[in-house]
């Protein structure tokens, strides 16, 4: 018998032998006769293996029945309905959206902003401004000084104007701020509950 | 090697059992029932236990079932489900016996008694040479043999590389034929 061949012969009887290995075997069987008889013998203990009688099991609908009455309940183990999962992936969606939105508009207001506090674009914008933009410091110095304050309008103007600016680019920070935190707190219970689904469905592949 | 079998009703089956649905449940599990059951049996050797560790193991599969992508081959899902719980059941019961599960033969009632004594007792023989198998290179067998599994198949229901799969059938084939060459050659006589 040829050593070598004796697991292809195991392969090639379970007919899991294919391409050139399929060939070169059926060619050596053709040849060898020890491996024809190893061959047979292989055949044989298969024809043993199946031939072993089977008993009679219960039948399949009493089994059923029987096991209908053992089934436990499974609401905890019951999937999420589809719509959740698109609930869920809605909330980073929109906080991009946001995110762009806060963006779009504090850019713009900052623009116009500066645009009227350098009087770029003359009064195409101020209309946009809805008048005129004051902080509040700005209207608490003017009743302070009084006519005081109108004696360097200019100056004063610039500062408050420049005031504003700062202001809007607060804001930007702060909204910002709000849906960075908002997007990494989503990010959080994303990550703590796939990890939990992660543990139940390794739990169970142990199980079963 | 099986197909799937109706595969589209099956999948249907298997959604609706998903969500909760037994009656689709008890139509998978008369799908299946007789390949789970033999397997489980040529692993435990008893029938009575076969069958209790088969409804275990269809338990284990309802309660895992929302975990299971239909895409994915039922059958061989229970195999795995049933091959853990058959080695689950041999491990408990290991400890009560001292080894050696009995084999229950049936003799051909056609057959004059004493013939019929022989083929039991040759029954006996190989279903205990069968036992007397490691438990890795036997479930490899059986699920070959038995459950007419594909290598790649019992690969994946093993969990194990298709090179193991294929070293340890080898194995198992060789301790047969060295267990039984006294039978065989019996045999071999009784025909000469």
């Amino acid at each position: 018998m040829c050593e070598e061949m004796l697991p292809l012969l195991n392969v090639y009887l379970d007919g899991e032998l294919h391409g050139i290995h399929l060939m070169h075997l059926e060619e050596h069987l053709v040849t060898c006769a020890s491996c024809r008889e190893e061959l047979e013998q292989l055949r044989r203990l298969s024809d043993l293996l199946h031939a072993l009688p089977t008993p009679q099991f219960i039948p399949v609908d009493r089994f059923v029945a029987n096991l209908s009455l053992n089934l436990p309940r499974r609401s905890s183990n019951a999937r999420p309905p589809r719509y959740a999962a698109w609930i869920w992936w809605l909330v980073p969606t929109g906080l991009v959206f946001a995110w762009f939105f806060v963006q779009t508009v504090l850019i713009l207001s900052g623009t116009i902003s500066l645009a009227n506090a350098t009087n770029l674009l003359g009064n195409a914008t101020a209309w946009l401004s809805g008048g005129t933009q004051h902080t509040l410091w700005f209207d608490a110095m003017s009743s302070v000084l009084g006519s005081q304050a109108g004696s360097s309008p200019a100056a004063f103007s610039f500062l408050d104007q420049l005031s504003v600016f700062g202001a809007n680019l607060l804001m930007q920070i702060f909204w910002q701020g709000v849906i960075v935190l908002l997007f990494w707190a989503w990010l959080a219970v994303w990550w703590i509950s796939r990890r939990s689904q992660l543990v139940q469905s390794d739990a169970s592949h142990q199980r079963s | 090697m099986a197909v799937n079998r109706n595969a589209e009703p099956e999948l249907s089956f298997i959604q609706q059992a998903q969500n909760g649905d037994r009656d689709a449940f008890g139509g998978l599990v008369r799908r299946y029932y007789s390949d789970v059951v033999n397997v489980v049996y040529r692993l435990c050797g008893d029938s009575g236990l076969a069958e209790d560790t088969t409804q275990e193991a269809f338990l284990r599969a309802w309660v895992n079932l929302p975990s299971f992508h239909p895409q994915s081959s039922l059958r061989n899902w229970l195999y795995r489900i049933a091959v853990n719980a058959a080695l689950d059941v041999l491990r408990r019961r290991s400890e009560d016996t001292a080894g050696g599960e009995k084999m229950q033969g049936l003799p051909d009632q056609a057959v004059g008694p004493e013939t019929a004594l022989i083929e039991k007792e040759r029954v006996i023989f190989l279903q205990n040479a069968i036992l007397s198998l490691p438990e890795a290179c036997r479930r490899v067998l059986i699920l070959r043999e038995y459950g007419e599994l594909t290598y790649q198949e019992i690969a994946q229901v093993l969990d194990i590389p298709l090179g193991t799969v294929m070293s340890r059938l080898n194995y198992a084939r060789n301790c047969l034929r060295e267990t039984l060459k006294e039978e065989w050659l019996q045999t071999e006589n009784e025909y000469v």
